[in-house]
């Protein structure tokens, strides 16, 4: 389990975060979202004990990971910004991999280096950006890490190698319970692999739910009723209401069974529940008051 | 066997849990047949293995389907009493469906004697 409790950083008197909670499940695959400048690079750069936290502090299994190299040595890394020696090349690399990581697993190096058809021997800064991050993946889950964890670790790959490096992902997951943290703009895929979800906002954990019940408690309705007249439909958590014609829009956050029932008190002619996509969830929640990006989305 | 609709407004969890059902109901899945292990369907789907472990718990839960620890999941072979949530939920469905039948002009008689055929042929009593 990562821990991460009361995170707090200061740069030149800006606050990255502040007073930060977040708690990664073992054997989950969290997501962490956030616009951006929200700290979700500052937070990748604690939990992988780059940063010296302010105040605070951040444990892997009750550990903190600050200075500590025999940690740091289940803990696999793909920063937004790769990193590779000058003018080596995957195997030249794979042999320095070697021999700082234990668990180096040489048969899984090899069977993904031949899955992805890298070439082992060409210089890695050659390499096209997408194969860069190829390159990077191979090597990291070759290290058979317990916790991963992943900045922006699918933009500029193509469906097909997403695939392939989700089922790598989904599969450690299932097999050894490895511990995923991933940071993505990209939330249809965040949607379908991660089931918690940190929503971070200006150094702050707004959000941080499972998933599946994130989703069941916020609904969109599309409802008309019969008779124009007034319904202030008080017991509901109304977070948006608005009339396009004859049909009213809301978007509410209770239960679904309670929204349900409220409802057809009042006799609608048409009700229509839908549940909101974390796309959706993500715009509201950061929208808040803007009513411009809220009247693009509902 | 399974398939997921990432476009769908449903979520991943609820659709192997109606993916499930209808492969018992349709009769592809029989009692006492194997489910995939959640590890075997995780790595197929692309899909997060907690959602599954959780989607065959809730199957579990409603009595679709139970766990023999070590060996994995099995078609259940008769269903436990069913929820009353749950049938009503599913009677929702209909409703609209009706209405826009009676809307169309379609004789009640006919939409009765349509559900009749449907619930002979899903092998009712009635």
């Amino acid at each position: 389990m990562i821990q991460v409790t009361e995170l707090s950083k200061c740069f030149d008197g800006f606050s990255a975060l502040s007073g930060l909670n977040v708690h990664v499940e073992t054997g989950s695959i969290y997501g962490l979202i956030g616009v951006n400048g929200s700290g979700k690079t500052t937070l990748i750069k604690h939990l992988t004990g780059v940063y010296m936290p302010d105040a605070g502090q951040v444990t892997f299994d009750g550990e903190d990971i600050y200075e500590n190299t025999v940690l740091k040595e289940r803990l696999g890394y793909i920063p937004d910004d790769l990193y590779f020696f000058n003018s080596y090349s995957i195997r030249d690399m794979a042999s320095f991999y070697r021999k700082i990581y234990p668990a180096w697993n040489e048969q899984r190096y090899r069977d993904m280096l031949r899955e992805f058809g890298l070439p082992a021997v060409r210089k890695i800064s050659k390499f096209s950006k997408g194969m860069q991050k190829q390159a990077a993946f191979i090597l990291v889950m070759s290290t058979m890490p317990d916790y991963l964890i992943l900045d922006e670790p699918i933009d500029g790959l193509d469906p097909l190698i997403r695939k392939r490096v989700w089922r790598y992902v989904v599969s450690d997951v299932a097999e050894r319970q490895m511990t995923v943290l991933v940071s993505s703009h990209n939330l249809r895929e965040m949607e379908g692999i991660c089931d918690s979800i940190g929503i971070l906002s200006e150094g702050r954990m707004m959000i941080e739910r499972d998933l599946e019940e994130l989703k069941t408690d916020i609904h969109k309705i599309q409802v008309a009723f019969k008779e124009e007249k007034e319904r202030p439909l008080s017991n509901l958590n109304i977070l948006h209401r608005e009339k396009r014609g004859s049909v009213e829009l809301l978007i509410v956050r209770n239960a679904g069974n309670l929204v349900k029932s409220e409802l057809e008190k009042e006799d609608p002619a048409i009700l229509d529940m839908l549940p909101l996509s974390l796309e959706e969830i993500f715009i509201y929640e950061m929208g808040g008051e803007n009513s411009e990006i809220q009247s693009i989305l509902f | 066997m399974f398939q997921l609709d990432v476009k769908s407004r449903k979520s991943i969890y609820e659709q192997i849990v109606d993916n499930c059902k209808e492969l018992i109901i349709a009769g592809v899945l029989a009692p006492n047949d194997k489910l995939p292990s959640v590890r075997e369907l995780s790595a197929m789907l692309t899909v997060n293995p907690n959602t599954i472990q959780k989607a065959y718990r809730e199957l579990e839960q409603s009595g679709w389907i139970y766990t023999v620890s070590g060996l994995g999941c099995f078609v259940s072979e008769s269903r436990h009493a069913p929820d009353p949530l749950q049938i009503r939920a599913l009677l929702d469905k209909i409703e609209p469906l009706v209405r826009e039948l009676l809307f169309l002009g379609v004789p009640a008689e006919s939409i009765r004697q349509a559900l009749d055929k449907m619930i002979r042929k899903g092998g009712g009593s009635r």
